[in-house]
């Protein structure tokens, strides 16, 4: 018996693929990283699920949002096979919005990890022009090809996965560090599905813009907890790498 | 009140000199005579010469520095985003293009976003390959014991037609302001890029950072609750620069 074949179905869809890059259990690395969380337990900042949430609405909106306008963009540019320049591109001004080398350093790594499950699961041309720029790319370049070259997503499937695993890095790490009730962490992320729709729309709505003149939306806090924990991760014994 | 100044700066014989240089108020420059600068540089004051930003002012600089020149543009005094009396932000923004082999610092006084300001503040600077670069701006979230107004500040540096910076920074409501993980309820927001003859390692202490840029160059960046405490952490970003004491002084 053979499988039919449905043609994609309008409005709301789920691919595997968007599933499968949103999950935690993506062998892409990404459980090393707490998202600046670790140095903020550290410094006494977040105590409990109340100030984990605070401290996700920054994520969200500083980091999550930069990383969901990249995704966009890369979506944007595999699903019309863009030529090797443009990756390139992506890659240098994405760099260009990240002045913390740690938190270029957390992405990439993150990037290198997805590709290398990515080459796996999902091989596409957009995908070897991507490596061919770095075989590190940044980690939202690399979700948002390898959801543009799905028939069933797109540029806003793509952010809405790096929107979200900006929130549920931090909020897992939470549960380890400070041994938060995992049912009220998984509550902090939920609270901001609004926010994430609305960020993941306004994504898709700059995914074909130059990459020069897409946006920037730094949060200064975060770069300075990134500097720190990789400079602490240097003198003493943490659990994540960034 | 749209206004458009505009300075021109170039190398002479042994040192630089102002060959064009249109104020337009309320943005007002003053080339600075009174004695040779040491390393050649001539010295611009920019001077705010009305109260402004006000809603819907549109104030624009645009300078340009030559091949071998270099230009020292300080600001006098704070300037103060206020709400307009009509609806809709300010603006203001700077544009600074350095041939190769020019040197710009441009360090503007505080920026203080007051209640129910509206502004949008822009600094793009184009350099030549070999060109030099330190650029601070430091904003202050309201005066004391006053919630801020809204104000958008995107900072860009290009190097020989490749993005070395584009930070983009909104002010946007309290309770992202007081997030640890976007501006962690800091009053005022430093940031110091520097474009020099060699890069820093990455070095950082409490409340600031100097970090190294992925194309060269370099940023620090302080969170403070003052603007004394700011300028003392910007300090010490410097002293951790190998090209820190080749920059001009803030105060002079």
């Amino acid at each position: 018996m053979t499988e039919r074949q449905h043609p994609p179905p309008s409005g709301p869809a789920s691919s595997l693929a968007v599933l499968a890059l949103a999950d935690a259990r993506l062998p892409g690395g990404g459980h090393a990283h707490s998202g600046g969380l670790e140095e903020a337990v550290h410094r006494g900042t977040v105590t409990g699920p109340h100030e984990l949430r605070e401290f996700l609405r920054g994520r969200l909106h500083g980091a999550g949002r930069q990383a969901a306008v990249f995704a966009a963009a890369a979506a944007h540019a595999a699903a019309r096979k863009a030529p090797r320049r443009c990756w390139s591109e992506l890659d240098t001004e994405y760099d260009a919005r990240v002045p913390s080398p740690a938190q270029r350093a957390a992405s990439r790594s993150q990037g290198r990890g997805t590709a290398r499950a990515g080459r796996t699961a999902w091989p596409s041309p957009a995908l070897r022009e991507l490596m061919s720029v770095t075989d590190s790319p940044h980690h939202p370049l690399v979700v948002g090809v390898l959801v543009g070259a799905s028939s069933l997503a797109g540029p806003k499937d793509a952010a809405a996965v790096v929107a979200y695993l900006s929130l549920s890095g931090p909020a897992s790490a939470a549960v380890r560090l400070l041994g938060l009730d995992p049912f009220a962490a998984n509550a902090a992320v939920a609270a901001f599905e609004a926010d994430t729709e609305r960020l993941a729309r306004a994504a898709a709505r700059t995914a074909g813009l130059p990459a020069a003149e897409l946006p920037s939306t730094g949060a200064p806090a975060l770069d300075l907890l990134a500097q720190a924990h990789r400079k602490h991760h240097e003198e003493e014994v943490r659990l994540f790498a960034s | 009140m749209r206004s458009r100044a505009r300075l021109v700066v170039e190398a002479d014989e042994r040192r630089s000199v102002v060959r064009e240089l249109r104020s337009h108020a309320p943005l007002t420059l003053f080339p600075r005579r009174r004695r040779e600068e040491p390393s050649g540089a001539v010295v611009v004051h920019l001077v705010g010469s009305a109260t402004s930003p006000l809603g819907g002012d549109d104030l624009e600089l645009d300078v340009h520095v030559g091949p071998g020149a270099r230009l020292l543009l300080r600001g006098t005094a704070a300037t103060l985003a206020l709400p307009g009396h009509r609806p809709g932000g300010s603006r203001g923004s700077v544009r600074i293009e350095v041939a190769d082999g020019g040197t710009v610092e441009y360090l503007p006084e505080p920026t203080v976003v007051t209640s129910r300001a509206e502004h949008e503040a822009e600094l793009a600077v184009r350099m030549g390959e070999h060109a030099r670069l330190c650029c601070r701006e430091v904003l202050v979230l309201g005066r004391s014991g006053e919630r801020p107004g809204r104000l958008r500040s995107r900072l860009e540096l290009e190097r020989a037609g490749t993005a070395l910076l584009r930070n983009g920074f909104d002010t946007a409501d309290s309770r992202l302001r007081d997030s640890h993980a976007y501006l962690g309820g800091a009053r005022v927001l430093a940031t110091e890029a520097v474009v020099w003859d060699r890069d820093p390692a990455e070095c950082s202490g409490d409340g600031w950072a100097l970090m190294p840029l992925a194309g060269g160059g370099a940023l620090s960046t302080v969170l403070a609750g003052d603007v004394v405490t700011a300028g003392s952490a910007l300090a010490r970003a410097r002293e951790a620069h190998p090209c820190g004491t080749e920059l001009s002084p803030v105060a002079g």
